[in-house]
């Protein structure tokens, strides 16, 4: 008993220093009785739980035994081989039954959690330093085996571990999944038993006990009434009983992390959604054409089931730009218009980038363009469509040109006008000797003579670029999301508790917090101050 | 033209300020504290402020959008923010280190934007389709105020690092020294004198007690200014996925800003969590602290100095010259 003795001292003590709960828990043993009756107690706590564990797992006794193991788990070895002796006198069938609190223990391990973390940010960073989706032959020629990057990174282990695609990758995502589960095993056995140990609220009925707290005050000459006013307008529960008073603040900030971590779990299964049961898909559509949506839509996952919207034609009514005065595009529009089976227009709008179109779970987004054809008269024959077709895209700018042929098209040496553009706004022509003729614009009508030809460009027909896709993990994503940012700024509030007894004249007072241990004197101090003093003595409950 | 004089008027008013403000507070350490001079510094960074705030405003007026469109404004509105995070504590009447920390940044950030390496970007330019939404103010506001504030903690962090090793371990000292000079060089100025002046007023074997405390309270501090960043940080990263699930079709593309913005905050989250286990307290968490401070310069400044992804808005003009 003598060595099992020490070790349970010594948990105590930590648990006192360190965290808040078992202190109401203590607290009163620690008033009544002496230190070695103390000690018995601890003990005789923590074999009742271990044979009740062993007769059945009762779920009063639940979380303190979880505790226990929680905080063994850290500090003395003594401890940690205690539980492998014990397991070798089970029979089988008991140890199968303590697997998982085996393996909860283990996930709920906050240095499991923070390594989880760490190497998640860490393939995280290696996935924008290495090229993703590249040829094997890219990474053969990269990260050869003879001159591996960073001495250790060569193609094998690339290809291998799946490093080329990084965010797929099993490694990657096996990582989440170790993650998910860490966080939902620390929400489980650490988290909860702490919200319930703080929601239990206890008077202290000793001053020293009192004195023992983080901050500590004693004010002469004063009462533990006006104390419980004050700190009642400073925004505390208060609660007073006899000479004792107790007051707490901001206890939602002990609930709120369990928030954060149900927020991540629930965008974690959202993007699981999203991952696996869309449909994406993107389509050029020049101006006046149309398509069915489900024809250009892919499934991303085994959960992609087709909604009934998907036999919906779209259908591109007008392509447009806006420009600013120097000429630069400042935004795009594609006035779309929406066909059921029946021919029947249901939906239309015009959509621009930052301004989608949803209908019946699909989303249409704007997000490229191009020019598809010029629509020319040469000497008033035509009009003319000349598809146009993409010349060099360096960047952002892009440049599509066309060409006239003039004369026999039939022979080898064809010469002919040429039409370059880089948006709808105005085209330059060239011609048959490559020079440069005269920048027109579509809208103006003008006719240009271009080796004594009357060429008119009558219009410039843009074709719009569509991203499409449905997306069922979006509104969980989304509610997750609401839920982080509201407990994630929850979880600020410092959870404070302030206890106070009367003693004789003089309220001894002293408190803790969680989160705001800089703020939280300073703040004391201040209100401290505004306690009235009692000049003339007065009558006390204590007496 | 007037709004742009304005604004160059306004920005040496800023500049200059701050250089006053930071001689202000090493004359306070080197020679003694004189309480009317720190009013005055404290005084100088409300100014600094409101100048800072002004040449925002000039540029909202004159360029008609909300002015965080590229590396420059981002910039002057990184310097505002550490301006407002000076300012903060100094309302609610808490005593602490800001001043040694925002101010130097502040005039870091803005000396930065206002040099010769950038003068390009100072024209305010137009704003590209994708950028034209409401989220832009949220989001990129939100973003920046983080990194301030994650700055702020973590320059503590470090702080607290340099004060705790620096007789302990000579490497460390180094390490450390070597990490933060070229940033952070009056801070660390600072706290020695901080410490000296503590050695002298007080006897010789309280020393430890009050480097005890400074640590506890730089500790405390900078927890605090980090989960406040943190807060900011998650608003910006979700308001980010809600404006690219309106803009470019989903709402996270793995594109390398949105990565490291995400590392960023997982760094912060481990802080966070070093802080719940007693034994990982102090030095520990302030390691991963400091660790973050170099992730939030990759985010910040790296991913847009390789212009790769889709955030290319705020790239550099250096690589094309």
């Amino acid at each position: 008993m003598h060595p099992l003795k020490t070790t349970k001292t010594h948990n105590a003590t930590t648990f006192i220093t360190s965290s808040s709960p078992l202190l109401h828990l203590l607290q009163p043993s620690r008033r009544s009785l002496n230190v070695h009756l103390h000690f018995t107690i601890k003990c005789k706590i923590k074999t009742t739980s271990k044979d009740t564990k062993n007769a059945r797992n009762d779920k009063k006794t639940k979380p303190m035994s979880r505790k226990i193991v929680l905080f063994e788990a850290a500090p003395s070895p003594a401890s940690s081989n205690d539980p492998p002796a014990k397991n070798a006198g089970l029979p089988i069938w008991m140890s199968v039954k303590r697997a998982p609190k085996k393996v909860l223990s283990v996930l709920s391990n906050l240095g499991l959690a923070i390594g989880e973390m760490f190497t998640i940010a860490a393939l995280m960073g290696l996935g924008t330093i290495i090229e993703q989706g590249e040829a094997p032959d890219f990474y053969f020629n990269k990260f050869s085996e003879d001159n591996p990057v960073w001495g250790f990174l060569s193609w094998k282990l690339v290809l291998g571990l799946g490093f080329d695609h990084m965010f797929t990758s099993p490694v990657f995502l096996g990582m989440l999944v170790l993650l998910a589960a860490s966080l939902m095993a620390c929400t489980y056995t650490t988290q909860i038993p702490l919200v319930k140990v703080a929601k239990r609220w206890s008077f202290m009925h000793s001053a020293e006990s009192i004195r023992k707290q983080e901050f500590t005050d004693s004010l002469p000459r004063a009462s533990v009434r006006d104390l419980g006013v004050i700190l009642m307008g400073a925004g505390y529960e208060v609660f007073l009983k006899g000479p004792s008073l107790y007051a707490f603040r901001g206890l939602a900030g002990r609930f709120a992390p369990i928030g954060v971590h149900l927020a991540m779990l629930l965008i974690m299964a959202g993007g699981t959604l999203s991952a696996a049961g869309s449909f994406r898909g993107s389509v050029t559509v020049p101006q006046g054409l149309n398509f069915v949506v489900g024809d250009v839509m892919n499934p991303t996952g085994f959960l992609s089931f087709p909604p009934k919207d998907f036999n919906t034609e779209v259908h591109v009514n007008r392509f447009y730009m806006d420009y600013y005065d120097s000429g630069e595009v400042s935004q795009f529009h594609t006035d779309v218009s929406l066909f059921n089976l029946d021919g029947k227009e249901v939906f239309r709008k015009t959509i621009s980038v930052n301004d989608p179109l949803r209908y019946g779970g699909i989303t249409i987004y704007q997000t490229d363009w191009s020019i598809s054809a010029l629509q020319v008269t040469k000497d008033d024959e035509g009009p003319f469509n000349l598809a146009m077709a993409p010349l060099k895209l360096n960047g952002d700018k892009k440049l599509y040109g066309t060409f006239l042929p003039v004369g026999d098209g039939d022979s080898p040496n064809v010469k002919g006008i040429s039409m370059l553009a880089r948006d709808l706004q105005s085209i330059v022509l060239y011609d048959q000797e490559g020079k440069f003729v005269g920048v027109r614009r579509p809208s103006s009508r003008l006719p240009i003579d271009v080796d004594g030809m009357k060429i008119i460009i009558e219009d410039a027909i843009g074709s719009s670029g569509l991203d499409l896709k449905t997306d069922p993990g979006v509104p969980v994503v989304y509610a997750g999301f609401g839920f982080l940012m509201l407990t994630t700024c929850i979880s600020y509030l410092s959870h404070t508790q302030i206890w106070a007894i009367q003693d004789g004249t003089t309220v001894v007072l002293g408190g803790k917090t969680n989160r705001a241990k800089v703020e939280f004197p300073e703040e004391m101090n201040r209100l401290l101050d505004s306690v009235p003093e009692l000049v003339e003595m007065e009558p006390t409950n204590t007496h | 033209m007037i709004f742009s004089t304005l604004e160059h008027i306004l920005t040496h008013i800023s500049f200059s300020i701050i250089s006053v403000v930071i001689t202000i507070q090493l004359m306070n350490l080197l020679v003694h504290e004189l309480v009317q001079l720190g009013d005055a510094s404290e005084k100088g960074m409300i100014a600094t402020f409101f100048s800072i705030t002004g040449l925002l405003v000039t540029r909202w007026i004159y360029s008609g959008h909300f002015p965080l469109s590229d590396l420059y404004e981002s910039l002057i509105f990184l310097s505002w923010s550490f301006s407002i995070i000076h300012m903060v504590p100094y309302f609610r009447n808490h005593r602490n280190h800001f001043s040694a920390i925002t101010a130097p940044s502040a005039i870091f950030t803005q000396g930065f934007a206002t040099s010769g390496l950038l003068t390009e970007m100072h024209q305010s330019i137009i704003l590209v389709p994708a950028l034209q939404s409401q989220w832009l103010m949220m989001h990129v506001s939100m973003m920046l105020l983080s990194y301030a504030a994650l700055l702020c903690g973590s320059l503590l962090s470090v702080a607290l690092l340099v004060i705790t090793f620096r007789k302990n371990s000579d490497i460390f000292d180094k390490r450390n020294n070597f990490l933060i000079r070229s940033f952070f060089f009056g801070e660390i100025e600072y706290l020695n004198e901080k410490r000296s002046v503590l050695q002298n007023t007080s006897f010789d074997s309280f020393t430890n007690y009050h480097k005890y405390q400074l640590t506890q309270r730089l500790d405390f501090w900078s927890y605090r200014v980090i989960s406040l960043g943190f807060i900011f940080l998650t608003i910006g990263i979700l308001s980010g996925a809600v404006w690219a699930n309106e803009a470019w079709g989903s709402y996270w593309n793995w594109d390398p800003k949105e990565i490291w913005a995400f590392i960023t905050w997982a760094i912060f989250a481990i802080y966070l969590h070093t802080r719940t286990n007693h034994s990982l307290q102090g030095a520990n968490s302030a390691i991963v602290a400091s660790i973050g401070f170099l992730i939030i310069w990759i985010c910040y400044f790296g991913v847009n100095l390789l212009g790769i992804g889709l955030h290319s808005y705020g790239s550099f003009t250096l690589i094309s010259n």
